[in-house]
């Protein structure tokens, strides 16, 4: 498998002098294209400033980061912007909606920034509803969904410029279990499908242990970095095929 | 983004808190409206003036006066003490004997000047009515200045017949049904002798009547020049000949004459004349004093419109920077999505932009439907004796030029928050609760 994002030396510090504060210290890390990796740890370890650099939301203090080969740090904002657009999906914790926005202007607007034409847009928003299973709530209004619909708008709106990698910051932090386990068995399945890969950063074990890699860090530093046990995975593919069989079903009989 | 998008978008914005755009837009519209009505009815007045000037339809048409007439009224209305000077010509030794026109005839510039007796005339009157009215009768000199019409033809010089034209106003008295029944029908002068009437009480012994025919209507103008009641030479030489016959000749002596000069050359020539003692009237001098009156009143509304547009630049200021503030995370969001700063920028600067656009198009419609609603209510009322002016006149160049100023100081207001937008950091953005 080809390396989709190489890390080196990353090292990030906030502040100056003596509130100098190193959120990340020295880190290696290298993302093979199609895996699924959680990135653990407790509230200020620093996970979320390593997903923020990753996805080049942020430069680091030293340090290179390689996407597909590129040196990200040697680029201009707008070549950054355009593989953000390009290439990046992101799923947030707190959904980060236009409340008063339709569904479909909520999911296109990737596709708007990438100056995408009118009707190409549409289609594709209509194509990224229909994998969450939303194509009938397009044209409401996104405060009127609920939190599980919610998040499944936002994948639809992450996947819908077709990207490689998927950025997901506790995507299941807001929802009850129940839907928490469809939003993940969602991400799951475009991973596994559609070769997509997953970098999610919990604090949720069991979620974590549905990755293929988990990644933990602390105090600013990767501690372990271990492969998760095919028979775990395996698990959760049950469960998917179980609910898969499910909304199936109860779409036959809404037909 | 594309811009379409960009300006759609940000039109879709802007109606996401309607109160407080709707708030923001009338703020502008108070300005906007000011300033688009004060100039719609300057446009009004001075396209007025030009039909009025074109009417008369001759840039180098002078009337010449002596200066002291101007003196005597400058004097009124100056409180200003002056210094009495031997040298000062007066209205008497300002006339214009033989000599006087000869070296005035050859300025160079000067096409034409002739003289002509100022004539009172008693009144006016036709076989269709009992009344007399007064007049005051002028002399249409120059048969190249074009008089606006309501019927008939104006007074023509170049025949030895009595010609006279009325205004408008004159018909329905004289006893006429309309403009175009007056014309070619009789009219009588009654004009008096000078001398005659210092020797009598009576004053019919000392009138004589004259009878003319009307050649045409013409429109009631506001300004002396070409408007009024005029006769042709053959005409006016007649009545000055009934007026002044039995004075001697130092009192039958012109003092006012028109001319025709070369309009390159009027400084030097207006200079030549006053060293003689004479004024001389453009039909631009005539108009100045009307068209600065108007103007003034244009830069005052100017002001006080620019003052509400400064208020509404500060209101566009407000809005933006509570909509940046509300859409912290949003712009965090589009950030992360890999929408650039400028195009961030962009995205604010079109909502200030727009705020200005519809502030202007509400004021434009406002003031439109205002002021034709006055014009038709002026013409029922004060103004039905002008039938060709328009109290307000929407000139589509200067809706544009005053639409771009607007959504210009629009745009200025709101690049401070649509900078702070643009300097935002994502991530910060995105942790914003």
């Amino acid at each position: 498998m080809d390396t989709i994002i190489e890390v080196k030396n990353l090292t990030k510090v906030y502040g100056k002098r003596n509130t100098a504060f190193t959120a990340l210290n020295d880190i290696d890390l290298s993302i093979k294209k199609g895996e699924s990796v959680a990135i653990v740890g407790k509230s200020g370890s620093g996970k979320s400033t390593l997903m923020h650099l990753l996805a080049l939301l942020d430069k680091p203090t030293k340090g290179q980061i390689f996407i597909d080969g590129i040196n990200s740090t040697k680029l201009g904002s707008h070549a950054l912007n355009r593989i953000r657009n390009r290439k990046f999906g992101f799923v947030f914790q707190q959904f980060f909606m236009n409340a008063n926005d339709t569904v479909l202007e909520n999911v296109l607007l990737p596709l708007k920034i990438a100056k995408i034409g009118r009707f190409k847009r549409k289609k594709l928003a209509e194509e990224a509803l229909k994998t969450v299973d939303l194509e009938t709530k397009a044209k409401n209004k996104a405060k009127d969904l609920s939190g599980g619909q919610k998040q499944r708008v936002c994948i639809a709106r992450a996947i819908v410029n077709n990207p490689e990698i998927i950025f997901a910051d506790e995507p299941t932090g807001n929802l009850d279990s129940a839907t928490g386990d469809k939003i993940t068995d969602l991400l799951f399945r475009l991973n596994k499908e559609k070769g997509v890969t997953l970098i999610i950063v919990t604090h949720d074990e069991d979620l974590a242990k549905l990755c293929s890699r988990i990644v933990r860090i602390s105090d600013g530093r990767i501690i372990s970095d271990k492969s998760v046990r095919k028979d775990v995975q395996q698990k959760s593919s049950e469960r998917w095929e179980k609910e898969a069989a499910r909304v199936k079903k109860a779409n036959e009989k809404g037909a | 983004m594309k811009i379409s998008d960009l300006i759609l978008t940000a039109n879709h914005n802007l109606f996401r808190n309607k109160t407080r755009t709707f708030l923001t837009i009338l703020a502008i519209f108070i300005g906007s409206f000011t300033i688009i009505l004060s100039n719609a009815i300057n446009t009004g007045v001075n396209d007025f003036i030009d039909k009025q000037v074109e009417s008369i339809g001759d840039d180098g048409y002078i009337e010449v006066a002596p200066k002291a007439v101007y003196e005597q009224l400058e004097a009124l209305t100056s409180a200003k003490v002056q210094e009495y000077s031997e040298d000062a010509k007066t209205v008497e030794n300002s006339t214009f004997d033989d000599e006087t026109l000869k070296k005035l005839r050859a300025v160079d510039g000067v096409d034409s000047l002739n003289p002509y007796n100022m004539i009172t005339v008693d009144y006016i009157t036709t076989n269709k009515t009992d009344k007399n009215y007064k007049v005051s009768l002028t002399i249409l000199p120059d048969d190249s200045l074009t008089v606006d019409m309501v019927a008939g033809k104006q007074v023509s010089n170049n025949t030895s017949e009595y010609e006279i034209m009325i205004t408008e106003d004159y018909v329905e008295p004289l006893g006429f049904e309309s403009a175009e029944s007056a014309v070619d029908q009789e009219l009588q002068i009654a004009v008096p002798n000078t001398l005659k009437c210092m020797m009598t009480d009576n004053r019919k012994d000392c009138q004589t009547i004259v009878t003319t025919k009307i050649s045409g209507v013409a429109t009631t103008g506001v300004m002396s020049v070409g408007a009024g009641t005029r006769a042709n030479t053959a005409l006016y030489n007649h009545l000055v000949d009934l007026q002044y016959d039995g004075l001697p000749e130092s009192q039958k002596m012109a003092y006012m004459a028109t001319g025709h000069i070369d309009p390159v050359k009027e400084d030097a020539i207006r200079k030549a004349f006053e060293d003689e003692g004479f004024t001389i009237m453009t039909i631009d001098d005539e108009v100045g004093m009307v068209r600065t009156f108007f103007d003034v009143i244009l830069v005052v509304f100017n002001i006080f419109g620019g003052i509400a547009l400064l208020a509404a630049a500060i209101g566009i200021i407000n809005t933006l920077f509570m909509s940046v503030q509300e859409r912290t995370r949003e712009i965090g969001l589009e950030k992360a999505m890999g929408m650039s700063n400028t195009k961030i920028f962009l995205s604010f600067s079109c909502e200030a932009i727009l705020l200005g656009f519809w502030g202007s198009v509400i004021g434009i419609l406002i003031s439109m439907a205002i002021g034709y609603g006055a014009n038709a209510l002026a013409h029922q009322t004060f103004l039905s004796d002008f039938p060709t002016f328009q109290l307000v006149v929407f000139n589509p160049v200067n809706m544009a030029v005053i639409t771009g100023i607007i959504m210009l100081i629009a745009f200025i207001a709101g690049t401070a928050p649509a900078y702070r937008a643009s300097k935002q950091n994502p991530i910060n953005s995105l942790r914003y609760e």
